[in-house]
C-alpha cells in the first residue's frame, strides 16, 4: 500500500471536524437495545405490581411470593445452586488458570484453552442430556460399578440438586477458567522473576503477586457464571429434576401453564433484582481491567 | 514461561487432562450410544448400527426444526453482525459523551439470564398483541448474540491503524466509503469468523425460543420436547449430528480469529 504521505504531498491533509465524527453508528444496537431489552424488562417490573383479577396497583404479588415457602424455597435453591456451583468451579479455575499461563508454552496454550472451551459453544441442552447417560442409575457409572461390586447399584444422583451443580461447575470452570487467564496472562513474568531473585517461593509468588492480580478476572468470572447459572432452566430440569424446583421453572410453569402473567412477572422481577445485586461486584472491579471478550 | 517444579507441572496437567476429559465423557458416551441398536441407553453395547441416523433424517419434526433453525441462526447473525459492526466501528473510532455507559448498555444482555429476555419479551410484546412466533425468536436472539458480535469485532477494529482510514479521507472519500473500502475489509476474518459464531449461538440457543413459540418448532426445542415427554433412542444420533456441526464451526471461526491475529 502506498503511504498517503507520498501521493499527497504539498497540500498537507486537512483532517475532518469532529463534526463528521460518526457516534451515530450506535444508534442501531442502542435502539435495539431499548425496544427488545429496556422496555419488555421495564414492561415485567411493572407488571409484577399488578393483579390479574383487579386494576391498580398492589404489592400482593410479592406478598404472595414471599409468603409462600414453595416459592421462598425455590429461590433460595437456585442461589444456592449458582453459589455452590462458582466455589467449586474457582477451585479448579485458578489452578487450571495458572497452569495455562506459566506451565505451558505460548504456541500450546491457544491450543490447550481452545479445548476446553470448544465444547461449551454447543448446545447447552444436549451436554446436559449427555450427562444422564452418564449419571443416571442405569447410566455408564453405576454399570461400571455394578459390574466391580458384582452387584447393581443404584447411585441415587440424577436428579438431585447435587447433580444440577455438578452439570452447572463444569460450565462454571470453563468459563472462570478462561476469565483469569485472560488476566493472568497480562502480570509481568518481570515481577515473578522478582519474587524468586528475592528468595520468595512459588508459592509466595503466588498468593502475594498473581493472585491479587488475577483477582479482577476472577471476579468477572464468578459474577458471569452466577447470574447464568441463577437463571438456568435446561440444566435443573434436566439433571435436577422437578422435585424441588428452582426459581427458573417455576417462573416458566406460572407462564405456561397458570397464565398467572403478573405472578410470572413477580418470580422475574426477583431473578432481577438477584442478578443486580450479584452484579455489583463487577463495578468494584471495573476500574482495574478493561472489559474483554 | 515461569520455571515451575517438574512435579508442579506434572500436577497441574493432570488437572487439566482430568477435567478435560470429564467435559468429553458424556459426549463421547453420547456417541456410543448413537450407534448402538440397544433400545435402551443402557449397557452393555450391543451391536453397531446406523439405524437412529436413518430415523433422525426420516422425521418430518426434526426436519422441520432444522430448517426453521437455520433460517432464523442466518438472519440473526447478519442482522446482529451489520448493528454489530456499526456499533464496535463508533465505539473505537467516534468521540461521544457517554462512551463507557453505552459500552456498557449494549454489552448488558451478557450479563443477564437468558430466561429474563425471554420472559420480557413475551410478556411485552403479548400484552401489545402479538402472537409469540419465530419473529420474535428472531428478535430476541439478535438481543442474545449482539454483546458477544460487538466485543470481537471492537477489539479487531481497534487494532487497525487509524493511518489507513485518515488517508481515504484525505483522498476524498466519504466517512462511509472508507469504513466500507478501508476498515471492513482490514477485518474481514473477524467479520467472517463473528457471522459464524454468532449463527452457532442462535442454532444451539432453546430458553430464548422456548418462551417466545407456541407451537412453532426450532431444531433445539424438538430436542427438548423430546427429551421431557419422551423416550426416543435417536436422540443421541441428533446429539451427536449437532455437537460436530457446532463444533466445526466453533473451529472454523476461531480459526479465522487466529488468522487476523497473525497479520497484526
Amino acid at each position: 500500500m502506498v503511504g498517503p504521505g507520498a501521493v499527497i504531498q504539498g497540500s498537507p491533509p486537512r483532517r475532518r471536524s469532529p463534526v463528521t465524527n460518526l457516534w451515530y453508528g450506535i444508534l442501531p444496537a442502542v435502539i435495539l437495545m431499548a425496544v427488545f431489552f429496556v422496555t419488555p424488562i421495564g414492561y415485567t417490573i411493572g407488571l409484577s405490581f399488578t393483579h390479574a383479577d383487579h386494576a391498580g396497583l398492589t404489592l400482593s404479588n410479592y406478598a404472595a411470593f414471599f409468603s409462600n415457602d414453595r416459592f421462598t424455597d425455590a429461590l433460595a435453591r437456585s442461589i444456592l445452586m449458582a453459589s455452590a456451583a462458582v466455589i467449586i468451579a474457582s477451585g479448579f479455575a485458578y489452578p487450571l488458570a495458572w497452569f495455562l499461563t506459566y506451565a505451558v508454552r505460548p504456541g500450546r496454550r491457544l491450543l490447550l484453552l481452545f479445548v476446553l472451551i470448544a465444547p461449551f459453544w454447543t448446545s447447552f441442552t444436549i451436554r446436559a442430556f449427555s450427562w444422564q447417560l452418564v449419571l443416571s442409575d442405569s447410566g455408564v457409572i453405576a454399570f461400571i460399578l455394578g459390574r466391580i461390586l458384582g452387584e447393581p447399584i443404584a447411585l441415587g444422583f440424577l436428579y438431585t440438586m447435587s447433580a444440577s451443580v455438578f452439570g452447572l461447575t463444569l460450565f462454571g470452570i470453563m468459563l472462570i477458567t478462561l476469565t483469569i487467564f485472560s488476566v493472568m496472562v497480562t502480570i509481568d513474568p518481570r515481577l515473578l522473576e522478582a519474587n524468586r531473585d528475592l528468595g520468595g517461593s512459588e508459592w509466595q509468588g503466588f498468593v502475594e503477586i498473581v493472585l491479587p492480580l488475577s483477582f479482577p478476572g476472577w471476579v468477572i468470572g464468578a459474577v458471569l457464571t452466577f447470574i447464568i447459572c441463577v437463571g438456568d432452566y435446561a440444566v435443573p430440569t434436566l439433571l435436577g429434576g422437578g422435585f424441588k424446583p428452582v426459581l427458573a421453572q417455576l417462573m416458566l410453569s406460572t407462564l405456561k401453564g397458570t397464565y398467572d402473567l403478573p405472578m410470572a412477572a413477580t418470580f422475574a422481577a426477583v431473578l432481577m433484582v438477584v442478578v443486580l445485586a450479584s452484579a455489583l461486584p463487577l463495578a468494584l472491579v471495573r476500574r482495574q481491567v478493561r472489559l474483554q471478550g | 514461561m515461569v520455571r515451575t517444579t517438574i512435579h508442579g507441572r506434572v500436577a497441574f496437567a493432570l488437572l487439566f487432562g482430568a477435567v478435560t476429559a470429564t467435559i468429553y465423557l458424556p459426549i463421547a458416551v453420547m456417541a456410543v450410544f448413537s450407534v448402538n441398536s440397544g433400545r435402551f441407553q443402557v449397557m452393555p453395547f450391543r451391536e453397531f448400527t446406523l439405524v437412529w441416523f436413518g430415523r433422525v433424517f426420516r422425521d418430518d419434526q426434526y426436519f422441520t426444526g432444522l430448517m426453521n433453525s437455520v433460517a432464523i441462526a442466518t438472519a440473526v447473525s447478519v442482522t446482529a453482525t451489520v448493528i454489530a459492526f456499526f456499533c464496535a466501528y463508533s465505539l473505537v473510532n467516534a468521540r461521544f459523551p457517554g462512551k463507557t455507559a453505552v459500552t456498557l448498555f449494549v454489552l448488558a444482555p451478557f450479563a443477564v439470564p437468558l430466561i429474563l429476555i425471554g420472559i420480557g419479551l413475551r410478556l411485552y410484546f403479548v400484552s401489545i398483541g402479538f402472537e409469540p412466533s419465530l419473529g420474535l425468536v428472531y428478535a430476541g436472539q439478535v438481543l442474545y448474540v449482539l454483546p458477544l458480535a460487538v466485543l470481537n469485532l471492537r477489539n479487531r477494529i481497534a487494532q487497525i491503524p487509524k493511518s489507513h482510514e485518515e488517508a481515504a479521507w484525505a483522498l476524498g472519500a466519504s466517512r462511509m466509503r472508507a469504513i466500507l473500502e478501508i476498515v471492513l475489509p482490514s477485518c474481514r476474518f473477524a467479520v467472517v469468523a463473528t457471522l459464524i459464531i454468532t449463527f452457532t449461538f442462535a442454532f444451539d440457543e432453546f430458553v430464548i425460543a422456548y418462551f417466545l413459540t407456541n407451537f412453532s418448532i426450532t431444531l433445539p426445542i424438538k430436542i427438548w420436547t423430546t427429551l421431557v415427554t419422551g423416550f426416543d433412542p435417536a436422540i443421541n444420533a441428533i446429539g451427536v449430528l449437532v455437537f460436530g456441526f457446532s463444533m466445526a464451526l466453533g473451529i472454523v471461526a476461531q480459526a479465522l480469529f487466529m488468522r487476523k491475529d497473525q497479520r497484526k
